[in-house]
């Protein structure tokens, strides 16, 4: 979106509120801009998150247009919200909150079937390889190809929140903490369903070594 | 060093240090650990092998629109309610207001006079719960006077010649 305001303070900034100092982010205090009517602030949230939150949407329904219809809604709520919002937790873990609810009502509704049915038919339309100026031979492509749909069915094939616990831990390199309150759950219980998922990609995967 | 995945709650360390997220005072030991366990050295392997199978995954660019349709749907919703009162508004005043209040004279004055041919006369014990009281009538008349002079005074200000 041209003419955004970047970032004018580092990712944490130490902010004073009402004589108390409190660590705030930097998204978070955007998001109070918002609540005060500011659109150019929420415009910078939507730069900033918008293509980790599609990303994270789409390996978690495998559908581009699915994820960019819940990432529309987690935003869409996420201004609705602007009036009540207060920085209670980081702006991310309430984001990817919102998203992960969606995305698993989502899943949940069976609006994914059609999606697990095309998984084995369509490959040459899903826009994950990168064009690298080497141009790699049709075989190293189609083996690219095919790794790359392994990997994805490995991935599906994980219960729902098994699947959003990987997604934030390897892709967001989210912590255990952030990870939990995003979930709704305890931090060894995001330890317990990371290592289950670790181990059954280990399991499917192992031969790609 | 025992060896993590002896313990639950030590196994996701190794899943760190195959990340390559282990803090530096954490991966020395485990470092030393992992070259003499093969349990351990398996589990990284293999944890490793899923790491770089997962780095190859990547997201698709975001539509080109994707901004342009939210901010729609935004606009939508912010300006539902006062295209709505823009549109409506006058409509209540002018219409609805005149209307419900001639239909609450109606009313009312079915229920005044309304014969009750067929009604027991109540017993005195229940005379007081049952039907129409008549302070219920004076403050069911005073409504609708209060309505009465708010619809006048609309008119009026509806009649006064606009600046």
């Amino acid at each position: 979106m041209p003419g955004l305001p970047q970032p004018l303070m580092p990712e944490w900034v130490n902010t004073n509120m009402g004589g108390a100092t409190a660590a705030l982010d930097y998204d978070a205090e955007l998001m109070l801009r918002v609540k005060d009517g500011d659109g150019a602030s929420f415009a910078a949230l939507l730069e900033k998150h918008r293509p980790p939150l599609v990303h994270f949407l789409y390996r978690m329904v495998q559908d581009g247009a699915v994820a960019e219809e819940l990432a529309q809604e987690a935003f869409l709520r996420v201004y609705r919200s602007r009036g009540t919002y207060e920085p209670t937790a980081k702006f991310t873990t309430w984001l990817f909150r919102i998203a992960t609810h969606l995305a698993l009502n989502a899943l949940r509704d069976g609006r994914n079937e059609r999606n697990q049915e095309r998984l084995d038919e369509r490959s040459g339309d899903m826009p994950a390889v990168q064009v690298e100026d080497r141009r790699p031979s049709v075989e190293q492509s189609m083996v690219r190809q095919a790794t790359l749909d392994e990997v994805r069915r490995a991935v599906a094939a994980l219960p729902d929140k098994q699947r959003a616990a990987v997604l934030m831990h390897k892709y967001r390199e989210m912590e255990y903490t952030q990870i939990a309150k995003v979930l709704n759950c305890s931090e060894s219980a995001v330890k317990s369903l990371l290592f289950r998922a670790y181990e059954t990609l280990r399991a499917r995967l192992a031969h790609m070594a | 060093m025992r060896c993590p995945l002896e313990t639950r709650e030590d196994r996701e360390i190794l899943v760190a240090y195959s990340a390559g997220t282990l803090n530096a005072g954490d991966t020395e030991p485990l470092e030393a650990h992992v070259q003499s366990c093969a349990t351990c050295r398996e589990f990284v392997r293999g944890q490793r092998v899923v790491w770089e199978a997962l780095d190859g995954w990547e997201g698709p660019p975001v539509t080109a629109d994707f901004d342009r349709r939210l901010l729609a749907r935004i606009e939508q919703e912010v300006s539902w309610w006062p295209r709505m009162r823009s549109r409506l508004g006058p409509l209540l005043i002018h219409r609805a207001l005149p209307v419900t209040a001639v239909a609450a004279l109606v009313v009312g004055g079915v229920l005044l006079e309304r014969p009750s041919p067929l009604r027991v006369p109540p017993s005195p014990a229940v005379v007081q719960a049952d039907g129409l009281q008549p302070d219920q009538v004076v403050r069911a008349l005073d409504e609708m006077d209060v309505l009465n002079q708010f619809n006048h005074s609309m008119k009026a200000a509806a009649a006064q010649p606009k600046m």
